[in-house]
């Protein structure tokens, strides 16, 4: 089959390697009828996620039609159309009963790696490095799915493919990251990062009754759509923009109820801190960037929420952590626990109140895919979000 | 005894028990360190399954192939013995080994009797505090002569790790019915780099089937 994989820093090519085969009782094959690249994609490519392989598979948002099924999965057959969440849950341990499916004990084969450098193992992911489980990941004509019982959303109306497809990552995050952010009715949330998940948060924060939503970018493309949901935008690539006095003025002096920050660690950030960072961020002396992280907490309201489904890789510099205490503000965090938010968000989609298909710019096929990676990082030909068809044609 | 604190109401009785317990006359006990070339390794993992299916499933010692890594093959020849064989690529060792205590449903302690290998551990089933499962305590030694440094080096995993990995086979397998895995599943040439690394990771130990 075709595939999408990752040769090195900045280096992705479209390759043919073998098919996936089942190899456990409880697996998938799945032929993948669309697919994605996620803003958490462009860290791999630029080398930020450690126990990356020459070699590896990328993708985690994916969908298709069930091909084959191992002798124990029972609620799916062949031919079945289903959207898979990019986080693997085997049903059974604690953390599954409990419903953090994130954490999930037995679906990372590499425990151990993510263990010597975390301390602990969270789920295995989908062509997200070693540590996250070095599973094949879903940029590519098939994948193998492992706990097909618990994962797979299956699709039964013939709502078309990019309504649905992402539910298997930036849907169900944004929407998690607005629920971590305790939103209550009329209060005001501000969003960094008007990327794919940011866009979600915006509208989830709506749909969780925030009466007013403050959007956070540099990017007229995104500004643009955050306003197209009701956001009001605040550009802080202007010159004479500072967030935290906007951030003050529009919430009279208080700041907003709860801020989410959607960028994680890679944050741009047109001031000295960003420089700072990258400076030490190359001498190794810190893993990430977190300039939106300090902004947040600076700008939340004393007893606010603030939210973070930004992916953070390690260590951190110079939060403001008195300040934190201070305001006594709640942090809620974490990877998505998709498990709960993909159905209860497909009947939204089934009722028509949300499409999320509208955050599309680029559709593409498997080959032009490393092209793409490079234009999206150099934020040229104002990429939102690329939906790769892995059956179209390159000539198409 | 008495207690200064009367209002409990879901506290429950502190275990004291065995040696590979964690608690001793309500005080916690830090694992034995490494001397006199005896390594020693305590892991325990909390797995939700009724303690006598998972005292029957480390009982049932000739299906130790199916979670433990790279033992090829484990045969009874006793009440309280079996021989087992352990293979690496083309190389392979034995031993017997010998149950010291059999309390079904609580504690299994075991001993090497003669072989490649000199190790003795026991491992104990209990209840965790709310209901929350069964804690799998494993306490295993090594006997760090040429024979344990010999199996670290044809393995390529320390024996201490492969405990650790064994256990947390045992809990998937015991929680799902199945070992999560990669190996055989597609990916592009590696490259030279990418092969020594797979080695380094572990990667290159062959998961266990899952399967008796
Ligand atoms: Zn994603
Ligand atoms: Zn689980």
């Amino acid at each position: 089959m075709k595939a999408v994989c990752w040769m090195g820093k900045s280096k992705v090519e479209t390759l043919t390697v073998a098919d996936p085969k089942l190899l456990n009782p409880h697996d998938a094959i799945i032929k993948i009828t669309k697919t994605a690249i996620c803003g958490s994609d462009l860290h791999l490519y630029d080398g930020f996620i450690p126990t990356m392989e020459s070699g590896d598979i990328l993708g985690h948002e994916f969908m298709g039609v069930v091909e084959e099924v191992g002798k124990e999965v029972t609620n799916l057959r062949r031919g079945d159309r289903v959207v898979i969440p990019f986080t693997i849950a085997c049903g059974n341990c604690l953390f599954c009963k409990k419903k953090i499916w994130a954490a999930c004990d037995n679906s990372n084969p590499n425990a151990h790696l993510m263990e010597a450098a975390y301390g602990y193992s969270g789920s295995g992911l989908f062509g997200y490095s070693h540590m996250m489980g070095g599973y094949a990941g879903g940029q590519a004509q098939y994948a193998r799915v492992p706990f097909a019982n618990v994962g797979p959303l299956k699709i039964e109306s013939d709502l078309p493919d990019e309504k649905v497809l992402f539910l298997s990552d930036i849907f169900p995050t944004g929407y998690m990251a607005a629920e971590n952010a305790q939103i209550q009715s009329g209060d005001t949330v501000a969003v960094w990062g008007c990327g794919p998940v940011g866009q979600f948060a915006i509208a989830s924060a709506f749909m969780l009754g925030a009466a007013r939503v403050i959007a956070i970018d540099r990017l007229p493309e995104r500004l643009e759509m955050a306003r197209s949901l009701g956001a009001i935008t605040v550009d802080y690539s202007e010159e004479d923009v500072s967030v935290l006095t906007a951030l003050k003025d529009l919430t009279g002096g208080i700041g907003p109820d709860a801020c989410i920050d959607a960028v994680g660690l890679e944050a741009h950030s047109a001031q000295l801190q960003g420089t700072y960072d990258k400076v030490k961020v190359a001498l190794m002396m810190e893993t990430d960037r977190p300039s939106v992280l300090r902004q947040a907490i600076q700008a939340v309201r004393k007893g606010g929420t603030l939210s973070v489904p930004g992916v953070y890789g390690g260590l951190l510099d110079k939060v403001p952590f008195g300040a934190a205490f201070g305001k006594g503000i709640t942090m809620k965090m974490g990877q998505t626990n998709m498990h709960n938010y993909m159905k209860p968000l497909l009947e939204r989609i089934e009722k028509g109140q949300i499409d999320p298909s509208y955050i599309i710019s680029h559709r593409i096929t498997l080959e032009q895919a490393p092209e793409m990676y490079k234009v999206w990082r150099d934020k040229k030909e104002n990429v939102t979000k690329i939906v790769i068809d892995p059956w179209a044609n390159a000539a198409a | 005894m008495s207690s200064a604190l009367k209002e409990k109401p879901y506290a429950e009785e502190v275990p004291n028990n065995s040696p590979a317990s964690v608690i001793l006359n309500g005080r916690y006990l830090p694992p034995p360190e490494d001397k006199e070339g005896r390594l020693w390794v305590r892991t325990s993992a909390l797995i939700q399954a009724s303690a006598d299916d998972l005292y029957a499933m480390w009982r049932n010692v000739e299906a130790a192939p199916g979670w433990q890594e790279q033992i090829t093959h484990v045969t009874v020849t006793g009440e309280r013995t079996s021989h087992w064989v352990m293979q690496a690529g083309e190389k392979t060792i034995e031993w017997d080994s010998e149950i010291l205590a059999d309390e079904p449903g609580r504690r299994i302690a075991w001993r090497s009797i003669g072989g490649d290998s000199d190790n003795a551990g026991e491992v104990i089933f209990e209840e965790a505090p709310g209901g929350r499962g069964i804690v799998v305590t494993v306490l295993q030694a090594f006997h760090m002569g040429k024979l344990a440094s010999a199996w670290e080096t044809f393995t390529g995993r320390n024996p201490k790790q492969a405990v650790i990995e064994n256990l947390r086979h045992f809990k998937a397998l015991a929680e799902t019915g199945e070992i999560p895995r990669t190996q055989g599943q597609p990916h592009e040439d590696r490259g030279f780099i990418g092969k020594i690394k797979a080695s380094t990771y572990g990667e290159k130990v062959p998961t266990p089937s899952g399967s008796n």
